[in-house]
């Protein structure tokens, strides 16, 4: 089902985050020689839920669209939290996960732009932030 | 989606807040029911005569102290309640949900602006400063002292049951008076959490009280010789020809804050994709029950085929709302407050295809997310050709219908907005920043919104109102109503 308001949205971010987060950890037992930048990942998802749950809670209110500003497809953006058999592998897979996470937030931002104040631009800046880890993980490969 | 966890989950017995007391009340008993899916999910009373006179003795007798706090100490109470509204932020926000039917977005919104309007009362030590002329003549100065009145009552209704006494009680409070609160009887549980938490943060008994009830609560507050001032949100009626009339011959301070019909105006050069968005919440967000929602979309222009695309756009995606359970993420619009509430709607419906409305949308046929009775559920609605002196055009329905007007002209468009006796809030959509001056300068609106469907003022800002909207003088929040809980102490000192 689409979601359309802003507290599904924000919920869907908070899962997406959440599952990432423990596939991260996960890859971290796994793989030891990508250990530190994999938990540093997963704690900086944790950060960006709080990022983007600040922004909403605080400009959450009555003369925004706060209903009407999204239509996210969320099977647009499923990402695969089973980690991968070899480093190389699971290196490719956090890839994709990242794109695809890039997608979504930049998807939300756009969609809310000047509709949702604060919200959009946290997304933006999560999105950019997210864009430079793929430097990073080619570097444990 | 899942529907969120409700806080309450069993049936609440409401009781009046007198004297830093939980006490029973000794009046007849009401359901509070949940809109959505028609639970009871509290017990208020209906309050007598003698439990306000003791609410308002215990603040007249708290008064003395209170005043004399220092608004500093007073301001620290403030502090404490704002980090206890944040910590329960999320529950006093389903508590509304519950209540009243609105969505969760919707009842956040309404938390922060509650919150909001205490944060700005914590400023109180600077806001009620007064100002000083040395040496008026030789040797004099010439002073004035903002002074506290005594003890005040705040009238909620029902649309906003959490943060419209929050538009007041921060300022009453923080400039030295004391208040008793009187919730609408149809959603009392926010304010009676918001009460539980006023007394955990420390205001002394007799500062707060809450009393619950219908019209005696409200003709012994307006009655009272012990209350000094009044302020009111609820429908014209009762605030012209009761509150307002009332207050005048008790001699009392009055905000009566009222109904509205709401003209947003949509100029062909408008961004038509955030326009459309923005009608969305403001016909339909709150299921059209407050005084900032639009009623009348009035397209200007002679485009034949802008004027079609636009009105096939908004059907479209006004067909799409999700209707249902505020607490299911993906609702989109809840139901209305009560049975009766939708039938009044129901009623504006049936009048405006007599008087010839042409209907776009059909609300009545409402197709609900999840498995709810659609007792309190009504689709939103749309006409077409709707005049502005029909009834539908011109009364305040307080509902998820949408109106649109055609006119040719911007002139036109203000002048059939200004020919309403409402004066609430009003609005433009356009890209023309000359269209939105003239729009700003020549509507006769309270508050007036430029790409903005729902003017709400921030707590800094009156929240103001113009002719049938609004009798008074000052408005509540921000500086007026500093004002407003403050009398002006003139001194004028010669030392020999």
């Amino acid at each position: 089902m689409e979601l359309n308001t802003a507290s599904s949205v924000i919920s869907f971010a908070r899962e997406l985050e959440e599952n990432s987060a423990r596939f991260y950890e996960g890859l971290a037992k796994q793989y030891p020689r990508g250990e530190q930048t994999f938990l540093d990942f997963a704690k900086e998802n944790r950060k960006f839920i709080k990022q983007f749950e600040t922004a909403y809670y605080g400009v959450i209110t009555d003369a925004i669209e706060g209903c009407f500003a999204f239509s996210i497809d969320p099977d647009k953006y499923k990402i695969d939290t089973q980690p991968a058999n070899d480093v190389s592998g699971a290196v490719s897979q956090a890839v994709t996960v990242e794109d695809i996470l890039i997608r979504f937030y930049t998807d939300a931002a756009e969609q809310s732009k000047s509709l949702m104040a604060d919200v959009p631009r946290a997304f933006t800046l999560i999105a950019r932030k997210r864009s430079g880890r793929k430097q990073a993980l080619e570097s444990i490969r | 989606m899942a529907v969120l966890e409700e806080p309450i989950k069993e049936i609440k017995e409401v009781k009046n807040f007198i004297n830093g007391e939980w006490v029973e009340s000794k009046g007849e008993i009401v359901d509070v029911v949940n809109p959505a899916n028609c639970k009871t999910i509290g017990r208020v009373p209906i309050s007598t005569k003698e439990e306000i006179d003791a609410a308002v003795a215990a603040a007249q007798e708290a008064w003395p102290d209170w005043r004399r706090t220092t608004p500093l100490a007073r301001s620290r109470i403030l502090f404490r309640l704002k980090d206890l509204l944040e910590e329960n932020f999320e529950e006093v926000s389903r508590i509304q949900t519950q209540e009243h039917g609105k969505c969760i977005d919707e009842s956040r919104g309404e938390t922060r602006r509650g919150i909001e309007n205490v944060e700005v009362g914590c400023g109180m030590p600077t806001l009620m400063q007064g100002y000083v002329s040395e040496d008026i003549a030789h040797g004099i100065d010439e002073y004035v002292i903002p002074t506290p009145l005594g003890v005040f009552g705040i009238i909620g209704p029902f649309n906003f049951p959490w943060m419209i006494p929050l538009w007041s009680a921060p300022y009453a409070l923080a400039t030295g008076n004391c208040i008793v609160i009187k919730p609408s009887s149809e959603v009392p549980l926010s304010q009676t959490r918001l009460a539980e938490l006023a007394e955990e943060a420390g205001f002394p008994p007799g500062v707060w009280n809450v009393v619950n009830g219908g019209r005696t609560v409200v003709n012994g507050m307006l009655d009272h010789p012990g209350i000094v001032g009044i302020t009111f949100v609820g429908s014209t009626p009762t605030g012209r020809d009761v509150i307002y009339k009332r207050c005048g011959a008790t001699g009392k301070r009055v905000i009566a804050q009222c109904g509205a019909k709401n003209f947003m105006t949509i100029m062909p050069d408008c961004d038509v994709e955030r326009t459309i968005a923005a009608m969305m919440t403001s016909f339909f967000g709150n299921t059209g029950q407050r005084c900032l929602s639009a009623a009348n979309a009035v397209i200007v222009g002679d485009d034949d085929a802008f004027y079609r695309d636009f009105v096939e756009k908004v059907i479209e995606r006004t067909s799409n709302i999700k209707i249902g359970y505020g607490l299911d993420e993906s609702v989109q619009m809840g139901p209305l407050r009560d049975k009766s509430k939708k039938e009044r709607v129901l009623s504006y419906i049936e009048t405006g295809i007599k008087e010839g409305a042409k209907l776009l949308l059909d609300g009545r046929k409402v197709n609900i997310v999840g498995d709810y009775p659609d007792t309190c559920f009504l689709g939103p609605t749309i006409f077409d050709g709707v005049r502005p002196d029909s009834k539908v055009g011109s009364e305040e329905i307080f509902g998820p219908v949408m109106s649109i007007m055609r006119v040719k002209t911007l002139e036109e468009a203000i002048e059939i907005s200004n020919a309403n006796a409402f004066g609430n809030g009003h609005s433009i959509f356009t890209s023309s920043g000359k269209a939105a001056r003239e729009f700003q300068y020549n509507i006769v609106s309270g508050n007036v919104g430029i790409n903005i469907g729902i003017v709400a003022p921030m707590a800094f800002f009156p929240f103001s109102g113009m002719k049938d909207s609004f009798y008074g003088v000052l408005h509540t929040q921000g500086k007026e109503a500093v004002r407003f809980f403050t009398e002006s102490k003139v001194v004028i000192q010669r030392w020999f």
